[in-house]
């Protein structure tokens, strides 16, 4: 027998008690430590995919709009813009790096990119499989679509028009499978990607061959706007092209103070920060993480009151098992830590449960996460991450023992059996 | 051997002085101290037993004068030579019987094989019950468990309050019994308060409070 053991029958003695302690902890827990990293993981998730962008220069519209569409390819583009008004601006100085990619059909709801071998750089993907593109109607698919779809190298496959499966036509067109990129855990993962002429080959075709045109975002051959831009040496047949928008990268942070502005000013594009607008957008979903995350901080409170009742009331009802124990020679200090290795108990038990409900919990939303918005978000816990809210329940159970063993320091044991129930 | 002399007390809570009488009991001898409630008999029993200390007077228990000792001194002398039997609570709720002893020994800094365990129950009859929650045993299992709790760690004085108040007079005789013959078998002193007239002709040396 020893002080360990009877904290471990008492922690027995009352199960209903206890349980209901411990399951108050421990979910308090799970929502403090599944908030948090839900939380962290959109955030990174989303900067990841941003990956080597600064910039994005768009059709005029919701820059936010042009940031969902054109770098997490969640959103409608807001139109297109002229590609020597694109090209001018690559040339710019300050840029390092201007990536111009045109979309608007899908394979099976994933998007098919119409860009130039740089955006891979742009997200670090290399390939895995394959050989890099080389003429028009080529495609490499991203890692997560090469496994959900069943496409192979060498299979060839029709475009959907369109940017969702529904209520869309398939173009004639027949694409082929070239490569397939090494996973990043960034947007590309989830992307066709093929030379912009697929793109523009696919559509031109159309044009000619059927005489309805149905309202065709990328191909819209608006050339009202390009009426000044006829450059001289612009011999490519790119002149009456249009894409969808050019994704930027700067030479040094300076420009991200005038380039924008400047295009914003003085063109008809628009010109969006990724980092910016997707803080602005976080600000306003983030009060969502928010109220929850004070909703379980109250619960945890809730929580520790609960312990420091349930031990206070321990050490109030069994006075009388205290005070024997202290007629066997029981000092005030084992009696002291005989009820705080129960609380301790509790929190350990609370903490383990807790973190696996966090894991369950993580497990499902990501699961929902991949299926519904087609993203895979790799679910990493670091023992790290618990370190915190491992403290602060640590620090609120000692809190809650401290005050529940006051009464034991205090205790008259001669009051005490003198006055039996 | 215990002895007291001049012991005095007060709770500062209300200025009522308690003179104590002094006794003086040699091994092997046993005292019943009558009185009827309310005159200090739990007082005086809870002075011997260490867990008021007197304002003046003196006990002494085998060689120790127990007066002079500090609180953590006192708990540890407690543990090992004095054994407290209740009118009720006799045992620690969440733990079993046989769990009781070994918590009591443990308090008291000692270790008995389970079979000497076993033999203490057997001898108070309650070895069936080894293995029983406190809360399952009946009314007269749990005075004895209370007396095996108050004698397991071989105490050299054992001190009874109200042992018999709330048993019938079939249970008090037995538990007296017990009692009496279990403090001769551990040569151990002991002292009974009661109001219980019951138990009056058990005992040869007596004492009203």
């Amino acid at each position: 027998m020893n002080i360990g053991k009877i904290s471990i029958k008492n922690f027995r003695y009352k199960p209903l008690y206890t349980f209901l302690g411990v399951l108050m902890l421990s979910v308090s827990i799970a929502l403090l430590l599944g908030i948090q990293k839900l939380d962290r993981s959109l955030k990174n998730q989303m900067e990841n995919n941003l990956g080597n962008i600064d910039m994005v220069v768009g059709a005029k519209g919701s820059p936010l709009q042009l940031v969902l569409a054109s770098v997490l390819h969640i959103d409608n583009p807001t139109g297109n813009i002229s590609c020597t008004e694109a090209k001018t601006l690559a040339k710019n100085p300050m840029v390092e790096k201007a990536v111009p990619i045109s979309y608007g059909d899908n394979y099976q709801g994933y998007r098919i990119v119409g860009t130039t071998k740089d955006f891979a750089f742009l997200y670090g993907a290399t390939l895995d499989k394959g050989k890099n593109i080389e003429r028009s109607m080529e495609v490499i698919l991203g890692a997560t679509l090469a496994e959900r779809t069943n496409l192979k190298i060498g299979d060839t496959f029709q475009s959907s028009h369109g940017l969702a499966v529904l209520g869309s036509h398939e173009h004639d067109d027949l694409l082929t499978v070239v490569g397939i990129y090494r996973p990043t855990g960034k947007v590309i993962d989830r992307l066709l990607v093929t030379p912009l002429e697929t793109i523009w080959d696919v559509h031109h075709h159309e044009e000619n061959g059927k005489e309805v045109g149905h309202q065709d975002e990328h191909v819209n051959p608006d050339h009202d706007s390009e009426e000044g831009h006829h450059d001289e040496d612009n011999v490519l047949e790119e002149e009456n092209k249009e894409i969808t928008s050019l994704l930027v990268s700067f030479r040094n942070p300076m420009a991200l103070l005038n380039l924008p502005r400047a295009i914003n000013e003085n063109t008809n594009m628009q010109a969006a920060l990724p980092k910016f607008e997707l803080d602005r957008l976080y600000q306003f979903t983030g009060v969502g993480i928010k109220v929850i995350t004070g909703i379980a901080y109250a619960i945890l409170a809730i929580s520790c009151i609960t312990i420091f009742v349930s031990l206070y009331r321990m050490v109030r009802d069994r006075a009388f098992d205290l005070a024997l124990m202290r007629t066997y020679g029981a000092s005030n200090f084992q009696l002291i830590k005989m009820v705080a290795y129960e609380g301790l108990l509790v929190a350990a038990i609370s903490f383990l449960i807790g973190t696996l409900l966090s894991y369950l919990g993580i497990y499902l939303i990501f699961k929902m996460i991949a299926d519904q918005y087609k993203q895979q978000m790799p679910i990493e816990f670091g023992y790290q991450e618990f370190l915190p809210t491992g403290f602060l329940v640590l620090t609120m159970v000692l809190f809650a023992i401290v005050f529940a063993i006051y009464p034991i320091v205090k205790m008259n044991i001669s009051k005490i059996l003198s006055h039996e129930k | 051997m215990i002895r007291t002399q001049g012991l005095t007390f007060t709770y500062d809570t209300d200025d009522a002085v308690f003179n104590f009488p002094d006794i003086s009991l040699p091994e092997n001898e046993h005292l019943l101290i009558l009185g009827k409630s309310g005159i200090g008999k739990t007082t005086f029993l809870h002075l011997l037993a260490g867990l008021l200390s007197p304002i003046q007077g003196e006990i002494q228990i085998g060689k120790v004068k127990v007066h002079q000792l500090s609180t953590r001194q006192t708990n540890k002398f407690r543990g090992k030579n004095i054994g407290l039997v209740f009118q009720k609570n006799h045992a620690i709720q969440s733990l079993n019987v046989i769990e009781n002893l070994e918590a009591r020994l443990f308090f008291a800094k000692q270790t008995l094989n389970q079979e000497t365990m076993t033999e203490v129950l057997k001898q108070l009859d309650i070895a069936d019950c080894k293995n029983k929650k406190v809360q399952e045993l009946s009314e007269g299992q749990l005075q004895r468990l209370g007396i095996a709790m108050a004698l397991v760690h071989q105490p050299k004085v054992i001190l009874a309050d109200e042992p018999t108040s709330s048993l019938d007079d079939e249970n008090c005789n037995k538990v007296m019994n017990l009692l009496i013959q279990q403090a001769k078998a551990h040569h151990a002193n002991l002292i009974v308060i009661t109001h219980d007239n019951r138990i009056k002709p058990m005992f040869k040396n007596h004492m009203a409070l």
